[in-house]
């Protein structure tokens, strides 16, 4: 508070409060800057995957988890509103994997990830990876302390959503066009969606990907892969 | 959407900066809302009366929700400017630019108190 000192002074008036006491998401951000500095720690790479309902992020992880799960040691957090079914087929793979339920709830704060954390075995883990609940609009204001969000658009979604949704590519590291296989059947344009998703982050990378299909795998696997490296190395340069 | 779990936030700020009898005494909230902050003030506002009548607490406090433009600020030519239609480049120099300085703000700007 800058106007009023607590305790000795009575608010009166207009109270000006302009400072980031007020922040209203000041509590997630509080427990999501402990679960970055808990994962630096332990040289966990986060990764927060998001995209709307049903745009293939299990189904991504499901193959990710195959062709990786036997090279890092990962897990997978999956937010979900009602069921465990996305952690079974995670889990079909061989790579542990822990529901969140969120009881209707649209997005994963970051105290519901601290708290599965707490029953997740962490130890020896090099990358951990959070399955977002399938939404464009809450999840882009919480904050997980995750190294890197990811977001997932599938070619039978508008190529316009970037634009739409810009919070979430605007905070995204890298854009996954999914489900490419279908690209011939639909009206879908890539270029049209990276046009769109640069205009809001210039930075932003892309990559086209088929989960079903196995196009694009490889290019995303090599990403994480090199990512997981990084995280190692900060260790090794902290220690050093 | 969240505009309920906001609310109870806003509540939950409010009593831990002021008193009880200081509240007691409130008339108005005023929120910043930042373009990019995901939240559109009239479910902000449907939520804020809901949350209001179903507690039967704050019931005559007027909230106003104010809306905040996108602003980028340039490092190539030092100027600010204010984002259009979610095209993030800088509008003096043209190039693609997101070192957003204004637009993600949630929070409570003012508090108004009858006393
Ligand atoms: N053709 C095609 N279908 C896919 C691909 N990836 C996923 N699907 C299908 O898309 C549907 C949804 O896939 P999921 O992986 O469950 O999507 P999700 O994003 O995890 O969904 P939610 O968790 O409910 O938000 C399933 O029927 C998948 O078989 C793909 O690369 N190509
Ligand atoms: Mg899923
Ligand atoms: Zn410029």
């Amino acid at each position: 508070m800058d106007k009023i000192q607590k305790s000795t002074k009575t608010a009166r008036g207009t109270v000006t409060c302009d400072n980031t006491t007020m922040h209203l998401l000041k509590a997630n951000d509080f427990v999501a800057a402990s679960i970055r500095e808990k994962m630096t720690e332990k040289n966990i790479l986060l990764i927060n995957i998001t995209s709307s309902a049903g745009s293939g992020k299990t189904t991504l992880l499901q193959e990710t988890a195959r062709r990786i799960g036997g090279k890092v040691n990962m897990k997978v957090l999956v937010g979900d509103l009602e069921t465990e079914r996305d952690a079974d087929r995670i889990r079909e793979t061989g790579v542990d994997a822990l529901q969140i339920v969120t009881g209707g709830i649209c997005h994963l704060e970051a105290q519901m990830v601290w708290q599965a954390m707490e029953n997740l075995n962490l130890e020896g883990v090099e990358l951990l990876i959070i399955e977002n609940v399938g939404n464009l609009v809450c999840p882009a204001s919480f904050d997980l302390g995750e190294d890197y969000r990811v977001t997932l658009i599938a070619t039978t979604e508008g190529d316009d959503k970037p634009k739409k949704y810009p919070r979430m590519f605007l905070t995204s590291e890298m854009m996954l066009v999914s489900k490419v296989d279908l690209l011939e059947h639909l009206p879908f344009s890539v270029e049209a969606v990276v046009a769109d998703a640069r205009d809001v982050n210039p930075n932003i990378k892309v990559l086209e990907v088929s989960s079903t299909k196995n196009m694009g795998i490889d290019a995303w696997c090599e990403w994480l892969l090199e990512k997981v490296k990084e995280k190692q190395n900060t260790k090794k340069e902290v220690t050093a | 959407m969240h505009e309920i779990s906001l609310v109870r936030s806003i509540f939950n700020t409010l009593e831990s900066e002021f008193s009880k009898k200081e509240l007691d005494t409130m008339t108005a909230i005023n929120l910043r809302v930042g373009l990019l902050s995901n939240v559109e003030p009239l479910l902000m506002q449907n939520a804020f009366d809901a949350v209001t009548t179903a507690e039967e607490k704050y019931q005559g406090v007027k909230l106003q929700v104010e809306l905040v433009p996108i602003e980028i600020h340039c490092n190539d030519c030092q100027s600010s400017s204010i984002v259009e239609n979610y095209k993030f480049v800088c509008a003096s120099c043209g190039k693609p630019n997101n070192n957003v300085v204004k637009g993600t703000e949630l929070l409570i700007h003012q508090v108004h108190f009858d006393s």
